[in-house]
């Protein structure tokens, strides 16, 4: 029997499911192999009560989203999570740079009622284990499938640890510190084919940390090409606003 | 008295929930309860630097990414006094009507179209309609590519900065996807013809309609702020003088009014105000619909985005002939980061989004303003469902549901956007 596959969002800009959709040449496909067993963006109908794997996608904001990952965590054999929020807290987590209660009084007035439940946004994993990831902001359709067919199979699919540059200097990009700009990818984790560089877009750290990062190296790389170094922890914190143990 | 509701409402972006108070058949209240959390966009922008405001704003929505990034990045120039070029306003242009094409051909076929086919989702057709099906995905990729072919894939473009493009396509790609487009009409002419054949309620909204107008063409990108019955136009940088949002109890998403009332902004207003201004081939269509004047009939918003898809198709292959033959740079411009105030503003597939920055000295953000689209539909969408609900409610519940759910769908909501 297919394995039942449900898909469901927590805090996010449903990128990475419309990611999924946009998937058009596969999407049948994958549609053969798996059960989709409940997918809201895309289709009426109710989660089941039973289901092998869970993908997630979005950051935790609320009690309902911890209620709901505990869930999926009791009743599915493998959790998957998709794209930045869910694997950093990436740009939701930014509200952990925020006076909550003072931007509830701004966006709503004060001593408004509406919009409670809320709490400090966290990534997936720290609320629940988590058994695959696909990283970045929005997740790459090709690495989806990889990773969703890895999970499918039972292998083992380890993240690059790697900085992006890395991979960048395979593609002859021209150095954007080079040119003036700050680029992220000294500190930034690999697996992206250096997009953005090779678009001629610094990299501005959607896929997270590199566990191999050296972000004192990084610093001071920064300073000796005449920028603040502080900068790069400054905008590292774009999508990786809950990152620990970096400095 | 009973009392339906409809968790999570299948089929749209966002999670929502429609609660309605029955007596007898007598309706006595629905509204649609927006339960999506805050997710404080305005807060999070504050403290970033300018050129990072498009990568946060983008985020907004997955869907129409393309829209907020281009409308943040018009609100920043704007702030910084910076004139982009031709060629970068053609290029922004085929991003948004990317997502035109994208966000459109998804709601009508893969939200919208089960509805009046008697299905759950759009998969079944795999087996009962597979050209429809083939057609829906076809319209759809052509969106994305569209997309990332100027914006580098197809959710949140990386080449549109502040002041033009880091990369723009070559001629050949250009002019491949000019042919492209063109073979699409007949496929986006088809999906009008089908939306036209679904039944849809005789109903009239009592709400006023407001969209982008421009004298030069169709306004996405550039223009005023029309109304269609008060028939004012503003610019855009007066926005906060003719919207008004208000906080209410059921919905974590404001409601919007103008000049005290209502409005529905999007593809039903925008075809409204501009329909003149149609590429002929959706000119055509528009006038051959069985219902003749789309009007205020808010379930014709699915309609009026089918003869958009027309309408962008030819407008495409037209803009990628100009890239093609008219030269000049889309690299960007050079600025003075410095202190002021700006409104970006463009039309994104469901309607006009606002953005305004204000920055300091070294261009940090000191305080932001974004009105989504749904922002400004929910009030009137609550309004429609208070005039429309009592002429259905003698029917059998689960067809009663679905037809009030039909009108919440008709209005392409994105609740993720409306509570930014």
């Amino acid at each position: 029997m297919a394995p039942r596959v449900v898909v469901v969002g927590l805090a996010s800009d449903f990128g990475c499911q419309v990611q999924i959709t946009n998937i058009e040449d596969h999407l049948l496909e994958m549609l053969g192999v798996i059960d989709l067993g409940y997918w809201q963006l895309a289709s009426s109908g109710h989660m089941p009560a039973e289901y092998d794997i869970a993908v997630v996608e979005g950051a935790v904001t609320t009690v309902e989203h911890i209620e709901l990952l505990k869930r999926l965590r009791e009743t599915a054999s493998v959790v998957m999570t998709i794209g930045t929020c869910a694997h950093t807290g990436g740009i939701p987590a930014l509200a952990n740079r925020c006076d909550l209660d003072a931007a509830y009084s701004a966006v709503y007035g004060e001593g408004s009622d509406v919009a409670r439940g809320r709490c400090a946004p966290e990534p997936v994993h720290s609320v629940i284990d988590v058994d695959y990831q696909v990283p970045g902001c929005p997740i790459d359709m090709d690495e989806f499938l990889a990773v969703l067919s890895k999970a499918l199979q039972g292998l083992a699919d380890p993240l690059p640890g790697d900085p992006m540059c890395a991979v960048c200097k395979t593609k002859e990009n021209v150095c954007l510190l080079d040119r003036g700009e700050i680029c992220l990818g000294l500190v930034t984790r690999t697996g992206c084919g250096a997009k953005c560089p090779s678009l001629g877009r610094p990299c501005t750290g959607c896929r997270g940390l590199a566990p191999d990062a050296n972000f004192d190296a990084a610093r001071k790389v920064l300073a000796s090409k005449g920028f603040d170094p502080n900068e790069l922890d400054r905008r590292f914190d774009l999508y990786n606003a809950v990152r620990e143990g970096v400095r | 008295m009973s009392i339906i509701t409809v968790e999570h409402v299948a089929r749209i972006e966002g999670h929502g929930t429609i609660h309605v108070e029955l007596e007898g058949s007598t309706v006595k209240d629905v509204h649609m309860e927006i339960v999506e959390p805050a997710r404080f966009f305005e807060p999070m922008v504050v403290g970033r630097k300018f050129d990072e405001v498009s990568l946060v704003t983008s985020r907004i929505c997955g869907i129409c990414s393309p829209n907020h990034a281009v409308t943040s990045l018009k609100a920043i120039e704007d702030a910084l006094g910076i004139q982009v070029s031709e060629r970068t306003k053609l290029l922004r242009k085929l991003l948004v009507y990317g997502s035109y094409l994208q966000n459109h051909a998804t709601h009508l076929y893969i939200f919208s179209a089960p509805d009046f086919l008697g299905l759950p989702s759009v998969f079944p057709l795999a087996e009962t309609h597979p050209d429809v099906l083939e057609r829906a995905l076809k319209i759809k990729k052509a969106g994305n590519e569209l997309c990332t072919l100027v914006g580098g894939r197809p959710v949140h473009p990386v080449t549109a900065v502040v002041g033009g493009f880091t990369h723009e396509p070559g001629a050949d790609e250009l002019e491949a996807f000019r042919d492209r487009l063109l073979a699409l009409v007949d496929d986006a002419v088809v999906t009008a013809q089908l939306f036209d054949s679904f039944d849809v309620p005789e109903f009239s909204s009592s709400c006023e309609m407001l969209a982008l107008a421009d004298d030069e063409e169709y306004a996405v990108y550039d223009g005023n702020t029309a109304a269609l019955e008060a028939g004012w136009n503003r610019p855009v940088q007066e926005y906060r003088a003719f919207i008004d949002e208000q906080v209410v109890g059921h919905s974590n998403a404001k409601h919007s009014t103008s000049d005290g009332r209502s409005f529905m902004t999007g593809a039903i207003a925008r075809v409204n105000l501009s329909s003149k201004q149609l590429m002929p081939r959706a000119a055509q269509a528009l006038a051959s619909l069985s219902t003749g004047a789309v009007g205020k009939n808010t379930f014709l918003n699915n309609v009026c985005q089918a003869i958009e898809l027309i309408d962008a198709c030819e407008r495409c292959a037209v803009y990628c002939d100009r890239l093609i033959t008219e030269g000049g740079t889309s690299a960007p411009v050079e600025y003075e980061v410095k202190a002021g105030f700006g409104v970006g503003a463009t039309e994104a597939p469901r309607g006009t989004v606002y953005h305004s920055y204000t920055l300091d000295d070294d261009g940090f953000v000191v305080s932001g303003d974004v009105i989504t689209p749904t922002a400004q539909n929910l009030g009137n969408l609550d309004a429609d469902m208070r005039a429309f609900a009592p002429t259905v409610a003698g029917l059998p519940h689960d067809e009663f549901i679905l037809q009030v759910e039909e009108l919440v769908r008709a209005y392409d909501l994105c609740l993720s956007c409306s509570v930014h």
